[in-house]
């Protein structure tokens, strides 16, 4: 019996110690340029899992559209890129909590995810699509009735589909991520995959002979660096930065470099 | 700016959570009954006479437990269409569980086996029992007696393991709750809850197997 009373306590006290430890890290407060400075490095979440915008490339180091936006952040705040990989599930955890100073994630700009970060002015285009071989027909959301159509939890294509998949009959798969996603596709464990516009050229690239197409736009997107709210010193440096390199022709040939598309004319708001 | 904790959106999703708790059990339960006939079959067929058996078998156990749960999980799931074999994701969640719990558990029932007393299989035989009477009686009662709490640990980690399986879109209670944050964002308060949860459904399957334990093998109790 007092066996059993001591177990439950020391139970009880780790469970506690647990409950308090994980909250402290969890108030993370707003920032500004200066503190970054100060801190000697600007740590940025990026995505490592999807082709154009975010890889991880053979030396180890993150490659992509985003990568290297968050590496001219680095140039003209004069400090030190730290990368760290995140996904569309953690990003806006990783933020809140301090242990990113902002996202560079394919992070499309929408006002649900405006209640808990800030976005900077769009420093890239790109849509929410469902992508599959072209044996498949699908022209409208109405086609998709029966299909099992993959997505990545929580990317738009998620909050879009999720809805009306019931009522439409779409058969809908989340995936943790864009690559375990794209995956399922190529070994048909899906007809159609939630990706963005460029993505089939990869795909055709790694799985020749089904030629990938584009079949439904779902949306498109902006994407924009997400910072904590509140953080209006650090949006007011990101909004200079962004139409700067959009200005100077920087931005441009990154975009050139990894979607082999000029820059389109993007919205500041 | 700090965070304020909201609790009530969690309430208001409690109903979807529960449904993710019954899939894991519902998940985990199959899982354990089947994992444990692989679990039996193995321990027989590491018993065998035929070399190639034990040899498959023991290759079969070395492969499982030296390697992670989430890559045997991905290569059945994404894998084995290459080689036509194409499972949904709940069928290939349910497969690797059941080959993971399948090595360990057949580890464990062999042990139990050895365990039963040579005496007691020779009485066996001295009193005219069948073969399958002699394994189901003899051996497999006591063996599963004595090895009822490794296997019911086992049980347990396999039950907890299951929370990976929302890497190839099978719901269960952790891809629920992934789901939904990806909505609300509200990360601490929903896997603060659901790790209760997961506490809630372990303690209970302790508390079945003890029943279990107390209701089958209080027959085959030592005496000794």
């Amino acid at each position: 019996m007092r066996d059993r009373m001591g177990r439950l306590l020391g139970f009880a006290v780790a469970l506690l110690a647990s409950i308090a430890i994980t909250a402290i890290p969890y108030r993370a407060s707003a920032q500004t340029v200066d503190d970054i400075i100060k801190k000697g490095k600007v740590v940025i979440g990026v995505n490592t899992t999807t082709p154009i915008f975010g890889l991880m490339g053979k030396d180890g180091q993150p490659e992509g559209y985003d990568p290297d936006v968050a590496r001219l952040v680095g140039k003209y705040m004069g400090v030190p890129v730290e990368f760290v990989s995140v996904t569309g599930a953690n990003r806006i955890p990783y933020l809140l909590s301090g242990q990113i100073d902002m996202v560079i994630a394919l992070f499309g700009i929408t006002p649900e995810r405006a209640l808990q970060v800030s976005f900077s002015i769009p420093y890239a285009v790109e849509a929410a699509t469902l992508v599959g071989p072209a044996s498949r027909q699908v022209k409208t959301i109405d086609d998709l009735k029966g299909l099992r159509v993959g997505v990545p939890r929580g990317a738009m294509q998620d909050l879009i589909l999720t809805p009306i998949a019931q009522e439409k009959g779409i058969n809908l798969m989340r995936f943790d991520d864009e690559a375990t996603d794209l995956q399922a596709l190529i070994s048909g464990q899906t007809d159609l995959a939630g990706t963005g516009l460029l993505v089939n050229r990869t795909l055709n690239r790694n799985d020749p002979g089904k030629d990938y197409q584009v079949k439904l736009v779902l949306r498109e997107l902006h994407f924009g660096i997400g910072v904590r709210r509140g953080s209006t010193d650090l949006l007011q440096w990101l909004n200079t930065f962004i139409y700067t390199i959009k200005n100077d022709g920087e931005l441009d040939a990154i975009s050139r470099k990894w979607r082999e598309l000029p820059l389109e004319n993007l919205p500041v708001f | 700016m700090s965070y304020v904790f909201q609790f009530s959106t969690v309430w208001r999703e409690f109903d979807h959570l529960l449904l993710g708790a019954w899939l894991t059990l519902r998940l985990s339960a199959l899982a354990m009954i089947f994992g444990l006939a692989v679990g039996i079959a193995g321990a027989q067929a590491k018993a065998s006479s035929s070399r190639l058996l034990r040899g498959l078998v023991q290759g079969y156990i070395e492969a499982i437990r030296n390697t992670p749960f989430l890559v045997q999980l991905l290569l059945i799931y994404l894998g084995l269409p290459s080689l036509g074999l194409r499972l949904t994701p709940d069928q290939a969640a349910l497969l690797a569980m059941v080959v993971n719990l399948g090595a360990y558990a057949t580890e464990i029932v062999r042990a139990g086996i050895e365990a039963v007393p040579k005496g007691q299989i020779e009485a066996g035989r001295a009193l005219g029992l069948k073969p399958w009477q002699i394994f189901r009686f003899i051996v497999l009662m006591p063996a599963l007696r004595t090895v009822f709490p490794a296997l019911g640990s086992q049980f347990i980690l396999v039950m907890l393991a299951s929370s990976v399986v929302s890497v190839i879109s099978a719901e269960e209670l952790t891809a629920v709750t992934d789901t939904i944050v990806a909505r609300n964002f509200r990360s601490f308060e929903f896997y603060f809850v659901i790790t209760g949860i997961y506490l809630v459904m372990s303690l209970a399957f302790q508390a079945l197997f003890a029943g279990i334990d107390r209701a089958l093998f209080a027959r085959w109790a030592d005496h000794a």
